[in-house]
């Protein structure tokens, strides 16, 4: 018998052959993917990078980072999406950090670092929202927030019944920053010189250049 | 001819009456009804019965509640307010500022910026800065100090409220929107109930203990032991409030120092009515100098009298022109205002004449040589000019501001025992028993010389040269006995 017998004619054994090696390295082509993502999610992967080492202070002292539960939520558990394609998209857009990393300002100086913060929050709480707060929803599920008292539930169930996570959670793992409508930068500034011992004006010299 | 008089008086009493003629009512709100009731503010309750049902219960009962005001009326806030913050979608603040219930108690905002009250913290900064720091430090101030005269809210740059500064309803808390004074003070939020803030514990819960013993000396006067046993029959919830006329019971607090009386109105300036300063260490009265800003100042009788028109400096630093000034007298004629509605003219006047005596009396007696042998022994370089590094400098703050302040309010309100026992005599006791020796010890000749200067002239100090008298008090039977005995 010929494997011919069984297979339509134009299925040679070149295409065979062609088959068989782009299906494996598919496969391994998704494999790849698969772990890429899961690799560059990790706490490691992410603060590999000095300046997100900085965002990551705050997060290890945060419930997320250390609950009763154990439950610990990585950075991709939260700022990536779920599913190999959009996580996929979601690194592949996040690459433009690399570029500013690497072209842009000195994020990995404390005071740059902090300086920028407050647009790096908007952008990631924009992220959270356009989403549907999915990455939230990974772990919580709204009809089960019981917490520590009755109404609590209740307010998630009638109250929060058509907002998304991030409304109404924020501030909760990386260093307070107030919603865009209320941010004063001039205020911000003035709290990042204090804190690193700066001269008035410092922070707007930095930023400008 | 008796007629004519009588007429002549008669239309000279009216015709003040009608001068003076002005609601007695507090101030009612005048705004429509339509500037309050935010559509945006009513969702918030359906929330907050849930996440803090106790103060949605409080302000369910209250007047707010009834006439529609919600939430956000009062804690709405603009985008670019310094405290603003974001919640549930909209711009709100935390702190609700007297700037913002004067959106609506115009009058009551008007009355209260000008006052002592609203000044409490230029009180603690100029003149004790040594109790803040030496004797306590940033916390002991916190929650000390800044609970009762306020705390100069800070917001931080990422927009939380800075923790040594909020929570406080400090009487002259300076807030984040620039406006002084906190109503919450001494109208608990969110009931803001008219009959809690009547209550004598709206006042004593700040004055009480040593700076401002008035709860004590209070609760011990006549009028508080009226208080105390009428309380059921003050009336405390009726819209107007007017002694004599909607309640007689007892007079509290609010009654003497901004009560309706007759046809004077109430007044949220709760100093405006006080004669003396009784918290220094010398009392002296005090004329009310108010400014054409709004402001106002004390400035003592002893300093020059400022005209009309005349530019001089608030307590803040700044200038500004003099409209009118109040002299002690007309002070003290709207204090006794009040007293007229149970009391005769001349029980009063006698009551106010026993007052002036004893404050008189702690003036000359301890008050001014005290203040005089302090300043030769500071002047003499005899003690640091840093306080409290020595211990007459205790003696000496112990002498006016504790016992003195006590003896001086004790006599104002009515309580013998501390005006008395645990004024006076204290004063006495620490004046004789602990101050003068410590002058000797210090000055050794010199101090001699001092309370012979400022002591021995006077009569009051005379029986310390009859050292050879006897009596019993002390239980030694030495001497002439005790004519019962």
């Amino acid at each position: 018998m010929k494997m011919s017998d069984f297979l339509p004619e134009f299925i040679t054994r070149h295409v065979l052959f062609a088959l068989i090696i782009g299906g494996v390295s598919g496969i391994a082509f998704m494999i790849f993917l698969i772990e890429f993502d899961h690799y560059t999610s990790t706490e490691e992967f992410c603060t590999s990078c000095h300046s997100m080492e900085l965002a990551a202070e705050p997060y290890r002292n945060s419930t997320h980072y250390k609950p009763d539960s154990g439950v610990r939520a990585s950075c991709g558990d939260c700022h990536v999406s779920e599913g190999v394609f959009a996580a996929t998209w979601d690194h592949f857009m996040g690459s433009k950090d690399l570029y500013k990393q690497i072209f842009g300002p000195d994020y990995d100086d404390p005071v740059i670092n902090a300086l920028h913060l407050p647009e790096a929050a908007f952008a990631a709480r924009k992220w959270f929202k356009d989403r549907d707060s999915a990455t939230c929803k990974r772990c919580h599920v709204k009809e089960a927030i019981y917490g520590e008292r009755l109404d609590t539930l209740q307010i998630h169930l009638e109250d929060a019944k058509d907002k998304t996570c991030i409304e109404c959670h924020y501030n909760l793992v990386h260093r307070t920053i107030p919603d865009e409508k209320t941010f004063k930068r001039d205020k911000w500034n003035e709290m990042i010189e204090q804190e690193f011992g700066l001269e008035k004006g410092t922070a707007n010299k930095l930023l400008k250049n | 001819m008796a007629w004519s008089k009588q007429a002549f008086f008669f239309l000279l009493i009216m015709s003040l009456m009608v001068l003076l003629s002005q609601s007695v009512l507090a101030a009612k709100v005048t705004l429509e009804p339509s500037s309050w009731g935010l559509e945006e503010g009513k969702a918030c309750v359906d929330c907050h019965t849930k996440s803090s049902s106790g103060l949605t219960h409080q302000w369910k009962n209250s007047a707010h509640a009834k006439a529609n005001v919600n939430c956000l009326d009062c804690h709405q806030a603009y985008e670019d307010d310094d405290d603003s913050m974001e919640h549930e979608g909209s711009i709100i603040a935390t702190i609700v500022s007297p700037k913002d219930c004067g959106r609506c108690h115009e009058t009551e905002y008007k009355e209260q910026k000008g006052s002592v009250h609203v000044k409490a913290i230029s009180v603690l900064k100029n003149k004790m800065p040594n109790l803040s720091e030496h004797f306590g430090a940033r916390a002991g101030y916190d929650a000390g100090c800044a609970k009762c005269h306020g705390s100069e809210v800070k917001v931080r740059g990422d927009g939380t409220l800075d923790p040594a500064t909020w929570p406080n309803t400090g009487i002259g808390r300076i807030n984040p929107d620039g406006s002084k004074g906190s109503c919450s003070s001494c109208h608990g939020r969110h009931q803001f109930s008219k009959a809690q803030a009547r209550e004598p514990s709206a006042c004593t819960h700040c004055h009480t203990g040593i700076e401002s013993p008035d709860k004590a000396i209070y609760e011990t006067s006549k009028h508080g032991m009226l208080y105390a046993s009428h309380r059921d029959e003050m009336n405390l919830k009726s819209d107007q409030w007017v002694v004599g006329k909607d309640y007689s019971a007892a007079p509290t607090c609010v009654t003497c120092h901004m009560g309706a009386v007759g046809k004077m109105k109430s007044n949220h300036d709760v100093g405006m009515r006080d004669a003396w300063n009784l918290n220094s260490p010398v009392s002296e009265k005090q004329y009310l100098v108010i400014f054409e800003d709004g402001d106002k100042r004390e400035l003592s009788t002893t300093e020059e009298l400022p005209r009309r028109g005349e530019t001089i400096k608030k307590l803040d630093g700044t200038e500004a022109k003099v409209k009118v000034v109040a002299s002690p007298k007309r002070r003290r004629q709207a204090m006794m205002k009040s007293c007229l509605e149970c009391h005769s003219k001349g029980f009063t006047k006698n009551s106010m004449q026993q007052f002036d005596d004893f404050v008189e009396l702690y003036n000359d007696k301890f008050g001014k040589p005290a203040k005089a042998i302090m300043q030769a022994l500071y002047d003499n370089n005899l003690l640091t000019p840093l306080a409290f590094d020595e211990p007459i400098e205790h003696t000496y703050w112990g002498l006016w501001h504790n016992e003195g302040t006590r003896a001086r309010h004790g006599a104002a309100m009515g309580s013998a025992n501390m005006a008395w026992w645990e004024g006076m005599h204290e004063v006495a006791t620490n004046f004789y028993g602990h101050f003068l020796p410590q002058v000797k010890s210090i000055a050794g000749k010199k101090g001699d010389e001092l309370i012979k200067e400022h002591l021995m002239e006077s009569e009051y100090h005379e029986w310390l040269n009859k050292t050879q008298e006897a009596t019993n008090v002390l239980g030694f039977d030495k001497g002439k006995p005790h004519e019962d005995e």
